[in-house]
């Protein structure tokens, strides 16, 4: 939860490509464990968390791609990441929907104006990603 | 269920010929002529001969110098190549010249016996479908099916079908040979009357072999169930299916992407189908799929035990339970999935699209909502169980459906964990850089999957297809309790694999040595051969695997007393060029660190380079 939040912050914040880039890959990051974290059999939400799960390493590993993004992360993971045992998974599907709303929009714009093509590319594809997980949980993207 | 050709119905149409035969009056056998019917016999003995030719044909046409010791049937099919080999003999001088194929027979009898002929070839032809020669002329196997094919509990069953139709048609030839009395004949009903007697012997023989070994009605099944190898018409689903329709389209998108799955082990190395996005593809939609069974399962117990059928209640809950195990297994693969990665991306592979449909399938029958998809959220209920079985006939439909999807995801944890053997034995499965410890500097953005990585997923993949073989074979038996259509899955899976149930899949699927960071143990050439000839016993890979080892350890101790300055061959570097693929293709060797390497652009068709190098591009 708190990863989920944080994430978002910095996606909001984030300045420049690289910056962009990081923040979005680590979005992707806390989507995953975010959404690991609540793939239980007994929700209704089962099957769309566990393709959700899918884009949102596909998306990461697209942003992976990008000639911009920095080797090491450039701000440390929040500790506490995990969500608590007993998180709803309506809730949690609603935040990462929003966050992948959120990383939809920010790659988009990192698309349009990126000089490199390869940057280009991996920003596009990625933004794809994050709207098949906005698509899943029921959110449309930008 | 799956409108396709079977075996079986050139097999019954040929029976059926072969009865209306047996049945003509004297009247209308004394009205044959003779050689007519002499031609006629030919032809069918002719083909019957061939499928003896198929028989004996071993998969690679590669004979052992030393006769296997006869067992009962091998006597029998001895015994039945000898005989329609004689009759042939008998019949050929005799036949009239060959008859144009638009040119109608005669007489009934003759016309019968052409018409059984003409279904038996198209019987063979259909066979045949699920092999094929290679460049080298040796026989191959195109599909799972064609290891049913060339199993011997196909074989046999086969010897006693012909069996029954050379008793069904040897007293009306006979008969005839011996009522016409014309002396011009003399010769040809001399000869006719022969290959009577030698399709006594052939049935006779076969009858013997019976009874030490009878071939069981689930056998006989089997043969008749065998489908033609063509590709089914995807299912498409609009909502407004009754369930009936449902249980179609489940076991049609469970064969499709059965096929697909197989399909996949014919795939090179290099294939640009391999992807992360396709086997991510393939493990999330698996996993609903095996959550599907269960609550399919689930259902049916309910379904069941209201119909005062407590024993298959309880088979169908154990069967949901092991549903549930899959799912898991399935689950823990694909999140160990979301970690790699391969060095080609976005390309999803046709396997995966059927996975996804099987998926969906599996859900609009599990759930009530007709519009279910695999992006519907919270708030759709199961199907109730009435409703997936309305009519106690239905029962054995419904459970159909759902054994055969979990023999599907059965079929592609195997052939999944396949490629991802082969993945990483070309370099090709790779992990995000920034998933590794700052201590690795490595410049680019992914690198090779560390072993440990590897041999975890592959063993993930071990656990879920352990756990759908078990759910599978739960099923089979709440199929057999109840006759359901899918009990030819049972049989099939025990022809094609024998020796190999749920317990026995466990050690199948153990992960070999060589990604545990041991050097690799191709297999050698006895093994290989026994892989080239379709054999997939674990027993008989073993002993093949330690022929292999005897044999290079007496070329090393030969090598050693010879005092040959010659290396020995290792019996870890083989000089097998596919399992070197580091070199053909140019990466590093596993294990380096900086061997990090960039994946690959489908789009272009090269591989990515670094910013630098592509500055100096």
């Amino acid at each position: 939860m708190i990863r989920i939040t944080a994430a978002q912050h910095r996606v909001q914040q984030a300045s420049g490509l690289a910056a962009v880039l990081d923040a979005v890959y680590e979005a992707f990051e806390a989507m995953l464990s975010a959404l690991e974290a609540v793939q239980d059999p007994a929700s209704g939400l089962f099957a769309v968390l566990v393709m959700a799960a899918a884009s949102a390493a596909n998306g990461r590993n697209a942003v992976a791609l990008a000639p911009s993004l920095p080797g090491q992360p450039l701000l440390a993971v929040p500790a506490g990441g995990r969500p608590w045992p007993g998180e709803r998974p309506e809730r949690l599907a609603g935040l990462v929907a929003g966050l992948s709303h959120l990383v939809a929009g920010r790659l988009s714009q990192a698309a349009a104006c990126a000089p490199e093509s390869a940057d280009r590319a991996a920003c596009a594809h990625a933004a794809r990603c994050a709207r098949d997980i906005c698509g899943l949980l029921g959110t449309s993207g930008p | 269920m799956t409108a396709r050709p079977a075996f079986g119905d050139f097999l019954a149409a040929a029976r059926d010929h072969a009865s209306i035969a047996a049945a003509l009056r004297d009247t209308g056998r004394r009205e044959a002529h003779v050689r007519e019917v002499t031609g006629s016999l030919l032809r069918l003995v002719t083909v019957m001969g061939r499928y003896l030719q198929d028989i004996t044909a071993v998969p690679g046409d590669i004979r052992s110098r030393v006769p296997p010791p006869l067992t009962a049937w091998g006597r029998a099919r001895s015994t039945a190549r000898d005989a329609l080999t004689n009759a042939a003999g008998q019949l050929l001088p005799h036949g009239g010249g060959r008859r144009a194929p638009d040119v109608t027979a005669g007489s009934e009898l003759a016309r019968r016996l052409d018409a059984a002929a003409v279904a038996l070839t198209a019987g063979r032809d259909l066979l045949h479908t699920h092999l094929t020669r290679d460049p080298r002329g040796t026989r191959q196997i195109r599909s799972e099916w064609g290891l049913v094919v060339c199993s011997p509990t196909a074989e046999r069953a086969l010897l006693a079908e012909l069996a029954a139709l050379a008793r069904q048609i040897a007293p009306p030839c006979a008969d005839l040979a011996q009522t016409c009395r014309s002396p011009d004949t003399a010769a040809a009903r001399a000869g006719l009357h022969q290959a009577c007697g030698w399709l006594t012997v052939l049935s006779a023989g076969v009858q013997a072999a019976q009874r030490h070994v009878p071939v069981s009605a689930a056998e006989r099944d089997l043969l008749h169930a065998i489908p033609l190898n063509a590709p089914l018409p995807r299912p498409v689903l609009d909502g407004s299916e009754p369930v009936a329709r449902l249980y179609d389209a489940v076991i049609t998108s469970a064969e499709r992407a059965r096929h697909a799955a197989w399909m996949l082990g014919t795939q090179p190395a290099w294939s640009p189908h391999l992807t992360a996005n396709s086997l991510r593809q393939i493990a999330a939609t698996s996993t609903v799929t095996s959550h599907h069974c269960q609550l399919l399962f689930r259902s049916l117990a309910a379904r069941t035990a209201r119909g005062g059928t407590p024993g298959l209640s309880a088979g169908l809950l154990r069967a949901a339970e092991a549903a549930g195990c899959a799912r898991a297994g399935w689950l823990h693969v694909a999140r160990a999935l979301n970690q790699v990665d391969t060095d080609t991306m976005r390309h999803l592979s046709p396997t995966a699209g059927e996975a996804a449909d099987l998926a969906l399938c599996t859900g609009r029958l599990a759930y009530a909502d007709p519009a279910w998809t695999l992006s519907s959220g919270p708030g759709h209920q199961p199907r109730t169980s009435q409703d997936l079985a309305p009519h106690p006939g239905d029962i054995p439909l419904a459970l159909a459906a759902a054994h055969h999807a979990c023999d599907t995801v059965t079929s592609l944890a195997y052939a999944e964990r396949e490629r991802i053997r082969t993945a990483a034995s070309a370099g090709r499965l790779l992990v995000p850089t920034r998933s590794l410890p700052a201590t690795m500097d490595i410049p680019r953005p992914f690198a090779p999957a560390p072993h440990p990585r590897v041999y975890a997923l592959l063993c993930l993949y071990q656990d879920a297809a352990a756990a759908a073989a078990e759910a599978s074979a739960q099923a089979g038996e709440a199929a057999a309790a109840i006759q359901a259509p899918s009990c030819v899955l049972t049989t099939a899976r025990a022809a094609a694999y024998p020796g190999l149930d749920a317990s026995a899949a466990r050690q199948r699927a153990a992960p070999g040595p060589d990604i545990a960071g041991q050097p690799a143990e191709p297999a050698g050439a006895v093994q290989d051969l026994l892989h080239r000839l379709g054999i997939t016993n674990p027993d008989l890979l073993g002993r093949a695997a330690d022929v292999d080892r005897a044999s290079e350890q007496l070329i090393i101790e030969a090598a050693r007393q010879g005092s040959t300055r010659l290396e020995p061959p290792s019996p870890i570097t083989p000089d097998r060029s596919a399992a070197s693929p580091a070199l053909t293709h140019g990466t590093r060797a596993h294990g380096d660190p900086h061997a990090a390497i960039l994946p690959h652009d489908p789009a272009s068709g090269r591989q990515h380079e670094s910013p630098q190098a592509e500055a100096e591009l």
